[in-house]
């Protein structure tokens, strides 16, 4: 599995000859007007149900399907950095969709990760990959890291993220982040070895969003694997992309390696509009992911700007709708975030985490990343328990119907929602883990086992 | 045309699916009807606060605010100029904002730039990844009272301590008020940064920058303003 240079000089090529667009239209006309078209082409305006998050409707789904590819087609992917637009035809998005695997592996030795595309329902239990890059210091990285990957759910490793690298302030697109490329594969591998799992496979590079992570550690000595690791590709937004993103699929290209996740996301309340418009957004942008970036994993997902996350009803529903309409339409293996607002040691994270990954394993994706735990916005708020937790749930809801987990939604949402815009930050890393032996505190233990019994009384067969 | 008819005319077309081109029309009959522009300029603020007003309930998302703030902006543009001198009120005050350098994220961006159009504020929009040396030289061109930073990502973050630091070192801390926001950035990082405010959401964004302009305190403030959910700045 390698880029192919045909299909990368194509995009390359569109970048600077496709039709110009100013970023303003394209955010108040292009996309809200193709949006809005095609929801009421395909009869698609308010369908979502609140009262039913985890949908059960196959023809809508494949309506929602068939929607995305016209959208995809008729929008394409806007370029920031030349203000022009990347086009496929239907026949392009089509094939690069047969083109992208659906099963593919990372790792090594006995880590190796196996990543398969589930219809929903599916028994197949989904790759759990975690923590995402939330930011951390430097010095409890590697304890913590080793942590994580000593949960035996995990199977793939992304973050965290460092704010500092030796003692220095990490800038964003500076040269710092190019040192951090490298420093951040070498603290990882010295965490995996202290798990006994150096063979895992790892998401590249967290701590650096820009291209110069990967351009300083990704296939050089030392650094992350192109034989065996994935490089994380993400558009800022819906069907948008930029030289960042485009110069990371160039250095996979010119490492010699043929992983790379295509990630983005949708926000209700944003440039797609509601529910039903995100949900159809995202599945497009997913389409263009796809076919801009060769993926081999990945999908741009639902998020509510509201409180800035996904675990409320609507962002669930539309979760829902897009990952069964990958799931039944294409042979891809998509990825999931899951994106919670409550932080460590609080039931809140545990509940959201239920719900969340339930409904990512019904609902066919092949792997989610998280948790967000405290929406990701806190230094050191991250704990190995809750990413436990998550992974659980998800291997163990895999294979069960959506009508019942949509009943153990709506008996476990009360526990939360209320809250999502006003959520419990919780407690730091430091405060509720013993750091030496990498053990919870008795307080969030108590808390684990409390929230576990209630899902198990709720349905979720832990 | 009717005049009562006309500015009916000129708040649908603001708080309706018109586009900016058909605003300005409207606007231009007003001045050419004689129309008192007072009375427009607040018929289009009445259209304006109720286009704030449905977004805040959900019923209608990110496009139309972001439209509809443009349509403001040209409507103002065309009408101003014509007020009577003793009519003319000073804007709230005049802000510079952008996502800071290695960040290309814009909604929340747009969001707040929107808002503070929309609440009176002569908004200046400079795009994203913007460099700290671009955010200052910006405020001394527009004659800013207060610079907005944006960042999403925590590698970000640092280039909003480098702004405020930036001014600082240049001599000009106390000429402009420094706000800052964004999805990495919370109540407790503005403060050990030093900045003058932070809110947690756009519309409390109004709120803050009314309080530190209304303040009387010369920057940087004693104290860092909160926006807090709800509207309340402490």
């Amino acid at each position: 599995m390698l880029i192919d240079r045909d299909r990368l000089m194509l995009v390359l090529d569109r970048a600077h000859t496709g039709p110009v667009c100013e970023n303003f239209k394209w955010d108040t006309e292009v996309i809200p007007k193709t949006i809005a078209t095609n929801l009421r082409k395909y009869e698609l305006q308010n369908t979502c149900n609140p009262d039913n998050p985890i949908n059960q409707d196959d023809e809508l789904v494949d309506r929602y399907f068939q929607a995305a590819v016209d959208t995809a087609a008729e929008v394409g992917m806007l370029c920031l950095d030349t203000h022009r637009v990347i086009k496929f035809s239907h026949k392009e998005i089509k094939k690069a969709l047969e083109l992208a695997p659906s099963e593919f592996a990372i790792g090594e030795g006995d880590e190796v990760a196996v990543f398969r595309h589930r219809s929903f329902e599916d028994p197949t239990p989904p790759i759990w990959i975690s923590p995402l890059s939330i930011a951390v210091d430097e010095d409890i990285f590697v304890p913590l890291l080793e942590g994580i990957a000593r949960i035996p759910e995990v199977d793939c490793i992304e973050g965290p993220s460092f704010e500092t690298i030796w003692g220095n302030k990490i800038r964003s697109g500076s040269p710092y982040e190019l040192l951090a490329g490298k420093r951040q594969a070498n603290l990882t591998y010295e965490a995996l070895r202290r798990a006994g799992r150096e063979g895992m496979g790892l998401y590249v590079v967290g701590t650096s969003p820009t291209h110069y992570g990967v351009l300083g550690g990704y296939g050089i000595p030392g650094g992350y694997k192109p034989e065996r690791d994935i490089v994380l590709i993400l558009s800022p937004v819906e069907m948008k992309t930029s030289y960042e993103a485009l110069h990371k699929l160039c250095q996979v290209y010119n490492c010699g390696g043929g992983r790379v996740y295509g990630g983005s996301w949708s926000m209700i309340g944003g440039y797609a509009g509601g529910p039903e418009g995100v949900s159809l957004s995202s599945i497009a942008t997913t389409l263009l992911l796809y076919a801009t970036y060769q993926a081999s994993n990945g999908a741009s997902f639902p998020y509510d700007m509201r409180y800035m996350g996904n675990c409320g009803r609507k962002a669930l529903w539309a979760q829902s709708i897009v990952f069964q309409a990958l799931s039944r339409n294409t042979h891809i293996c998509s990825n999931s975030v899951l994106n919670q607002v409550a932080g460590p040691a609080t039931e809140m994270l545990l509940y959201e985490s239920a719900v969340g990954m339930m409904n990512l394993a019904v609902s066919g994706v092949s792997s989610c990343t998280g948790t967000r735990s405290a929406g990701g916005k806190y230094t050191n708020y991250l704990t190995p328990l809750e990413i436990k937790f998550a992974g659980e749930v998800f291997k163990k809801t895999a294979g069960m119907s959506r009508e019942q987990a949509n009943d153990i939604a709506n008996k476990l949402l009360p526990s939360y929602e209320g809250q999502l815009g006003n959520a419990p930050k919780g407690k730091s890393f430091l405060e509720c883990y013993n750091q030496d032996t990498l053990q919870p505190s008795d307080e969030w233990l108590k808390i684990y086992e409390t929230v576990k019994d209630k899902v198990i009384k709720a349905g979720i067969p832990l | 045309m009717n005049k009562d008819r006309l500015l009916k005319q000129l708040k649908t077309a603001i708080s309706g699916e018109e586009n900016v081109k058909v605003v300005a029309g409207i606007a231009e009959r007003v001045v050419e009807g004689g129309i008192n522009i007072k009375v427009a300029i607040d018929a289009a603020s009445q259209a304006i606060r109720l286009v704030g007003d449905r977004f805040e309930a959900g019923e209608i998302f990110l496009p139309e605010l972001m439209l509809a703030g443009e349509k403001m902006k040209c409507c103002m543009a065309i009408l101003q100029p014509y007020l009577k001198m003793d009519e003319k009120s000073e804007v709230s005050g005049r802000i510079v904002i952008g996502t800071v350098s290695g960040d290309i994220h814009d909604i929340g961006k747009n969001l707040v730039a929107t808002m503070l159009t929309m609440g009176g504020f002569e908004v200046f929009d400079l795009g994203v990844d913007i460099a700290p040396f671009d955010f200052i030289n910006a405020a001394k061109e527009k004659g800013a009272d207060i610079i907005a930073l944006s960042s999403l990502m925590t590698t970000s973050l640092p280039y909003q301590q480098e702004v405020i630091d930036l001014l600082k070192e240049m001599g000009l801390r106390e000429k402009y008020y420094v706000i800052i926001g964004g999805g990495s950035v919370t109540a407790e990082f503005a403060s050990k940064a030093g900045a003058d405010g932070w809110a947690g959401n756009a519309a409390t964004a109004i709120k803050l920058c009314d309080a530190l302009l209304n303040s009387g305190e010369t920057p940087p403030v004693a104290k860092t303003f909160v926006g807090q959910k709800g509207g309340n700045v402490c």
